[in-house]
């Protein structure tokens, strides 16, 4: 069981939201889920329940935090280890080792546990959530779904009673949700508390006992499952919640094309003139020379000969995970020395390294792309002579001009994304593609990239966005590019 | 939960940072090979390159030991590259000395800061060490795996037993500059941006 | 067929190979012991089925040991040369330390490793920093390879040609992406038990096998061969 009685809390040193006078109590085998806003408290919250508070991240506490009896504040981690499980956010950074069966045996092995029952228990974990494909694999070839799911083992080798779940899904794509889906039904199965803090809301309907809803470090409502179903879209918008329910809408607006397993390729979009035409786009990870590339497009990572995208658009485009979106985006925006493609706007012709001229990426983590200590610095690094009152018009377009001086990295997420695109924009580049820029982000954050990305083809910009967020499709996409083993399954208008 | 005492997360921090100081130091090691003068050039250039994430490294860094673990590693790491091990003792010593100044200075003071880099940096000449203790059979050594004699003279005019006095005080120099520098950096950068 | 080696053997191999390259090769004989040496790890990195780098290493080798042979003297002098040398050097020199080290790098897993060092009494400070740096170099190859993609797309791969401006525009965003790994690493370490002070334990059974005594055998004696053939030439 646990217990929270009274407790506030304040980060040390930052801004970081911190928690009001919360009481909750949890009892055993319950599922519970923790919506609200970024910034709402939901991740601090968890964090008093797996001890990081106060012994990981410090700060103001006061009131109760009691877990299984045991009083958190004078509990060491590594005593709570068997007691609560974490999987967080991130699949790229939890881990700690290299290969797959020593991050699930990372967690038994530093309690001491003897070497047969770790044994016994990786195979258990193992085989209860159909890992054994991925064992003796090194983790840095694994897919962030992968990767995830390791983590989920990991944490539940230690058979702690109590799961929390961080967003676990933020980097994941449909197929890799649903298989978390079933990693969670399986603890709940097994009578463990499950506490998850989740701005995806489709996936868990049906699967969580209890929500709470947070804001500004309260929890101002609990609903059970049954109400939280009967949220209407409009309550949710208010509530700045993604949706509940999303599946059958969505299937039947797309079409099977995305999210069924039909293989019949379709193009339902027939070609205008003005077109932006990408052609001869041919790639592969084994290293060929480019003619023998055009000449056996079969055995190509990536083969499109041909495709036509409006100008002035904004083109979803979607897949699985491994379908080849990344690799689409990497050598249409030129990163790909070998790839073969070439580009028609209008009456020119890029390609090869042209193609870093007239197109720009923003990555999903943009944090790699932000290299100097203002915003206006950044913007003008772009620009071949600087002109500031360019600047500040692209600033002002995007909201950014506030920020002006303030270190890029000191922005919230979606601050630094908009900083990203506000030097595409000072780089003249005319096709901007966006890599999963609405992963991990609220509903109100969802919706204002929405508004960015329409924007940005309003002012006659071609806007490619790869995402796993259907919301983000029906909110601002105007047509639907679907790649299946890199090559199109399907495009189309939305 | 014991304050003093270093704990896991003090321990990653020390892997992270040696890890990035390391691939900083092969980048610019391997240009050694284009004259020995850049040999002798190391302690300047290595110093200035390894700036930034050592002053960053010294914000996160609060209790002792820190450092040391750091030369540890560092030397261990030299070793294994095929530094050999003469220079080992001398860069864990060097850590252990930029350890203790910082300590005085309760890891706070950029005063004690400064010179702390400067004897860590004393790492880069530690590994001279074989090259002057052992210099003749290390010349003749050289002479027999094929290096001509001119880059010989070169690395022996540059590194001999009377020059090494000065690389050590300009390697000093060069770390506490580097200090200078990297605290600037990490300023303009870091503290803006409110991670330390 | 998979031949296991202790990670201690592997902390050995790298010793001997490191002391028998810094000895120099002369004589037919040392030069045959010192390419034996050199075999090992090849030999090795056969059986793990890592061909490619194996046969990279293999062509490295045979072309630097052959232009040493052939066109260097002690008398060369000129910018090539001081090149070839350069290149030569490296190889030579460096080398087959750097494939010992790179296969036993590979070939380690970090709770291997970790049971190696507490069964050597490695304190954990140690232990786990150094299981952090082995992690942390892939992750910092996988970070440094978006950042350097954001450069070619922002056109400033060379800094606007100023040094200072090139180093800051790389370092900076791999620190802060690495401070945030960090962090969250830490967390999940600490989540997980690290820095429980009980004994760890480890699935993998450190076991010297015959495998491991006749590496070490080898090792010790070829050391040993060469250090008394250098020492009697010299005398």
């Amino acid at each position: 069981m646990i217990e929270l009685k009274d407790v506030d809390f304040s980060y040390k040193g930052t801004d970081e939201a911190g928690l009001h006078s919360i009481t909750l109590t949890v009892n055993d085998g319950e599922t519970v889920l923790l919506c609200g806003e970024s910034g709402c408290g939901k991740t601090t919250l968890t964090r008093l329940i797996n001890g990081l508070i106060p012994h990981y991240y410090k700060g103001e506490l006061s009131g109760s935090v009691t877990v299984n009896g045991r009083n958190i504040a004078e509990t060491e981690l590594y005593e709570l280890a068997g007691t609560v499980g974490t999987v967080f956010q991130n699949p790229r950074s939890q881990f700690f080792s290299i290969d797959t069966d020593g991050e699930i045996v990372f967690g038994p092995e530093n309690i001491g546990m003897s070497p047969a029952e770790i044994m016994k228990r990786k195979e258990q974990v193992a085989q209860d959530m159909e890992l054994t494909p991925l064992l003796g694999r090194s983790l840095f070839e694994l897919s962030g779904g992968e990767k995830q799911k390791i983590a989920c083992a990991s944490v539940s080798a230690l058979l702690p009673e109590i799961m929390i779940l961080d967003e676990p899904s933020s980097n994941l794509d449909w197929k890799a949700i649903s298989e978390l889906k079933n990693i969670i039904s399986l603890w709940k199965s097994q009578g463990r508390t499950v506490i998850i803090s989740e701005h995806r809301l489709w996936y868990l309907a049906g699967l969580v006992d209890r929500i709470l809803f947070m804001r500004n470090g309260v929890i101002e409502h609990e609903w059970n499952s049954r109400e939280f179903a009967g949220l209407d879209t409009d309550e949710l918008k208010r509530l700045g919640l993604r949706p509940t329910k999303l599946e059958e809408r969505y299937i039947r607006e797309f079409g099977d094309g995305i999210f069924g397993s039909s293989t019949e390729q379709m193009r339902s979009y027939q070609s205008k003139d003005g077109d932006i035409r990408i052609r001869d786009m041919f790639f592969s990870y084994e290293k060929r020379r480019k003619k023998e590339l055009a000449a056996d497009p079969d055995k190509c990572t990536l083969s499109i000969p041909e495709l036509d995208i409006p100008r002035g658009s904004v083109t979803a485009l979607t897949g699985e995970n491994g379908a080849g979106k990344s690799t689409f985006l990497r050598c249409l925006c030129g990163l790909k020395k070998s790839c073969t493609v070439k580009l028609d706007i209008g009456e020119s012709v890029y390609s090869g390294r042209k193609l870093l001229k007239i197109c720009y990426m923003v990555m999903q983590d943009v944090d790699h792309q932000l290299f100097t200590d203002s915003v206006t610095a950044e913007v003008c690094l772009s620009m071949k002579d600087e002109d500031t009152a360019k600047c500040n018009g692209i600033l002002e377009s995007l909201g950014l001009l506030g920020f002006k001086d303030k270190h890029p990295m000191a922005l919230s997420g979606g601050q630094k994304q908009r900083v990203a695109i506000a030097s595409a924009l000072a780089a003249d580049a005319e096709l901007l593609l966006f890599d999963e820029p609405t992963s991990g982000l609220d509903y109100a954050h969802m919706t204002s990239v929405a508004k960015l990305l329409k924007q940005l083809s309003d002012q006659g910009r071609t806007v490619i966005v790869s995402t796993h967020d259907p919301e983000l499709i029906a909110l601002c996409c105007d047509y639907v590019l679907c790649l299946e083993r890199g090559r199109v399954k399907y495009f189309g208008e939305v | 939960m014991n304050d003093k005492k270093l704990g896991v997360r003090d321990f990653i921090t020390v892997g992270i940072f040696t890890a990035i100081l390391m691939v900083i130091e092969f980048a610019f090691g391997m240009l050694g090979y284009i004259h020995p003068y850049v040999v002798a050039g190391y302690v300047v250039i290595l110093p200035l390159a390894s700036c930034i994430p050592m002053m960053l490294f010294y914000t996160k860094t609060e209790k002792f030991g820190m450092l040391t673990i750091m030369s540890v590693l560092i030397a261990i790491l030299m070793f294994v590259m095929g530094m050999g091990w003469l220079g080992a003792p001398l860069i864990i010593v060097s850590g252990l000395v930029a350890d203790l100044i910082a300590k005085k200075g309760g890891y706070r003071s950029f005063k004690c800061t400064v010179i702390s880099n400067g004897f860590f940096s004393l790492w880069i000449c530690a590994n001279y060490f074989p090259v002057i203790v052992t210099a003749d059979s290390y010349r003749q050594g050289l002479l027999e795996a094929g290096y001509t004699e001119e880059y010989c003279n070169n690395l022996f005019g540059a590194i001999n037993i009377y020059t090494i006095g000065i690389l050590v005080v300009v390697c000093f120099a060069c770390g506490c500059l580097g200090a200078v520098i990297g605290k600037a950096v990490v300023k303009k950068h870091f503290e803006k941006a409110g991670i330390v | 067929m998979k031949l296991h080696i202790d990670p201690r053997t592997k902390l050995f191999m790298i010793f001997a190979v490191s002391i028998i390259v810094m000895i120099p090769a002369v004589s037919p004989a040392t030069w045959a012991l010192r390419t034996g040496v050199t075999l090992i790890p090849l030999v090795l990195l056969l059986f793990e089925k890592k061909y490619i780098p194996a046969l990279a290493f293999t062509v490295l080798y045979a072309v630097a040991a052959v232009l040493t042979l052939l066109f260097i003297s002690s008398e060369s002098t000129g910018v090539l040369y001081a090149l070839l040398v350069g290149y030569c050097g490296i190889i030579v020199q460096f080398m087959p330390s750097v494939i010992t080290a790179w296969y036993a790098i590979k070939t380690t897993k970090i709770d291997e490793f970790m049971a190696a060092m507490q069964k050597m009494h490695m304190p954990d400070g140690i232990s786990v920093s150094l299981a952090v740096v082995m992690r942390f170099f892939p992750t910092i190859k996988e970070e440094y390879g978006s950042i350097s993609d954001a450069m070619k797309m922002r056109g400033i791969l060379f800094g606007g040609g100023k040094v200072g401006k090139m180093l800051e525009y790389r370092i900076i965003p791999l620190l802060f992406s690495c401070v945030n790994i960090g962090e969250e690493l830490s967390a999940a370490a600490v989540t997980r038990g690290l820095g429980a002070p009980v004994k760890r334990s480890s699935i993998c059974e450190l076991k010297i096998g015959a495998a491991d005594i006749t590496l070490f055998a080898v090792l010790t004696v070829s050391t040993a061969a060469l250090i008394i053939l250098k020492t009697g030439i010299v005398g």
